[in-house]
């Protein structure tokens, strides 16, 4: 398994984020994390990255890159894995970046920081671009310059410059429209083609349908079910899972189809 | 362009008085004047050809006197403006930052110095320090930086809060270098627009101690000692008044202007499309 969270419990003061949660995502799938608002599926994402506010914050259980525990891991090696190992993109990707910085200085200090150097800096930022379908051209912009779909695009594009190996992405759609959403959705696929392991947080059910390999169901910080997506999705066993399936809006009422 | 436009007036007015403060000995018609010299003759004389700018209650050319003051008035200014940034801006980005413990020690150090009035603050400092332009500076900085802190503490504390500090450390850049190179940029503007407005006030506080005896003393030509000076004749001699007031306003203005260019010109938003 390439991550691996078991038995990972979130605690904020007297209060229980998330409930002895165990999952895993291997190279080379998307894993959807879905839920409705507050069911902790965020908070789980930030804890693996060791990211989860300081103070009056409990984390227990144990979260595995590779075998490497990351629960409890000092800060310099935490730093190590973030971004360069593990990988995250945000909701709303125009608020992900620095309003300040072009998109180029952004690839570059980042890579800088990360042990890439000379020329191959450069090389590395154009080659993602490229990979992401975005021209050269971004790289000079400012992010209020681009639009959302481009901005997501680029994060998704410096995860790839860094070689990430595992993708932690938290609503990475949502704020997009259907068409850029599809493209972003298709881009996730291609770079679960490349290996990477995919943790896909969303409350959209469509969007796991199209691209998750397997899927986990959260409710009130708890796992109510996880297996592989068209079971859940068309056979589910928890109550709450079959409500939420109900609860997806569909074009063509009563002809039975799932949407998807 | 327009922005440009700005920018430069700016620029060129503050160019020139920097000018005009290293020319001063070339351009002021009487340079002795600046100083000591009293000439018990000509005093209070309306502008004229020789006065332009008329004479003072003891004589001295008004012009000289302005146009030495160019060396005194705003680099007070300047001084305690830098001095107050490069105090309160860093305490703010921490307190604001790091928040906790760091935020209450430093924002309960800058509300003691909130709650002591300024002005009482500042004759406090300056009559134990010697009336001179140093301690001037000295005792107005130490009144003016805890409004720097607290500018840029909820500045920090809000950026803090935003997604890409959030995916700075998702990427992670090390918190320092997150406050530097990230916190700080976003936190610059309103630092440049409280500067520029600040710029016509420390003058103005500047004086209001000269003429309490405590900041800067006669001799010198400072613009702020020089309209409080004048202020007694103002009904009878309108010109001892003006001409310090007008310098003062002129340079305000010009840094307020350049502040604006600049905020302007640094807000990546306010840019045209390449």
């Amino acid at each position: 398994m390439k991550l691996s969270i078991q038995h990972l419990t979130l605690r904020l003061e007297n209060r229980v984020i998330v409930d002895d949660l165990s999952l895993d995502v291997d190279h080379r799938e998307i894993v959807g994390l879905v839920g409705e608002s507050g069911s902790g599926k965020s908070m789980t994402a930030t804890s693996v990255l060791g990211l989860a506010p300081r103070l009056g914050f409990a984390v227990g259980g144990s979260i595995t890159l590779d075998g490497t525990e990351l629960v409890g891991a000092s800060e310099h090696e935490l730093r190590e894995i973030r971004g360069r190992r593990i990988a995250m993109i945000f909701q709303s990707p125009s608020g992900a970046f620095n309003p300040v910085m072009r998109v180029g200085e952004v690839f570059e200090r980042t890579l800088r920081l990360h042990g890439v150097a000379g020329d191959e800096v450069a090389a590395r930022a154009a080659r993602s671009c490229e990979e992401v379908l975005l021209p050269a051209l971004v790289l000079r912009r400012y992010p209020h310059q681009l639009s959302g779909g481009q901005l997501q695009r680029v994060a998704i594009a410096l995860a790839l410059a860094l070689d990430a190996e595992v993708l932690l992405a938290d609503e990475p759609t949502s704020a997009l429209d259907v068409t850029v959403q599809a493209e972003i959705l298709s881009l996730l696929t291609t770079l679960r083609g490349r290996g990477m392991a995919i943790l896909l947080i969303t409350h959209d059910l469509g969007v796991v349908a199209q691209v998750a390999d397997r899927v986990a169901v959260m409710r009130a910080g708890q796992l109510v079910e996880v297996g592989p997506t068209r079971q859940v999705l068309d056979h589910p066993r928890d109550p709450y899972t079959q409500t939420l399936l109900a609860a997806v809006p569909r074009l063509s009422a009563g002809t039975g189809g799932h949407d998807a | 362009m327009r922005h440009n436009l700005v920018l430069s007036a700016g620029a060129i007015t503050v160019g020139l008085l920097v000018l005009i403060a290293v020319l001063a000995p070339l351009l002021a018609p009487f340079p002795g004047d600046a100083g000591v010299a009293t000439h018990p003759f000509s005093v209070l004389q309306a502008p004229s050809w020789l006065h332009p700018f008329g004479t003072d209650q003891v004589g001295r050319d008004i012009v000289s006197r302005v146009v030495y003051g160019a060396r005194i008035s705003p680099l007070i200014a300047v001084a305690v403006l830098l001095i107050a940034t490069l105090v309160g801006v860093p305490l703010g980005l921490l307190a604001g930052y790091f928040g906790g413990i760091v935020d209450d020690v430093i924002m309960r150090v800058t509300d003691i110095f909130l709650a002591v009035p300024a002005l009482l603050l500042a004759l406090a400092l300056s009559s134990v320090l010697s009336p001179t332009i140093g301690s001037t500076i000295a005792a107005i900085s130490v009144t003016w930086w805890p409004w720097y802190a607290r500018l840029v503490r909820g500045e920090a504390a809000s950026i803090r809060g935003r997604r890409y500090i959030e995916s700075c450390q998702a990427l992670g850049i090390p918190r320092w270098r997150i406050l530097w190179r990230h916190v700080l940029p976003n936190a610059t503007t309103p630092v440049l627009v409280q500067m520029s407005l600040d710029f016509g006030t420390v003058i103005l506080t500047a004086s209001a101690l000269s003429f309490l005896g405590l900041g800067v003393q006669d001799p010198s030509p400072d613009w702020g000692l020089m309209v409080s000076e004048g202020q007694a004749y103002f009904l009878t001699n309108w010109w001892l008044v003006t001409f310090p007031g007008l310098a003062i306003l002129i340079t305000a203005l010009a840094f307020n202007i350049l502040g604006d260019g600049l905020r302007d010109r640094l807000d990546p938003r306010h840019r045209m499309f390449q």
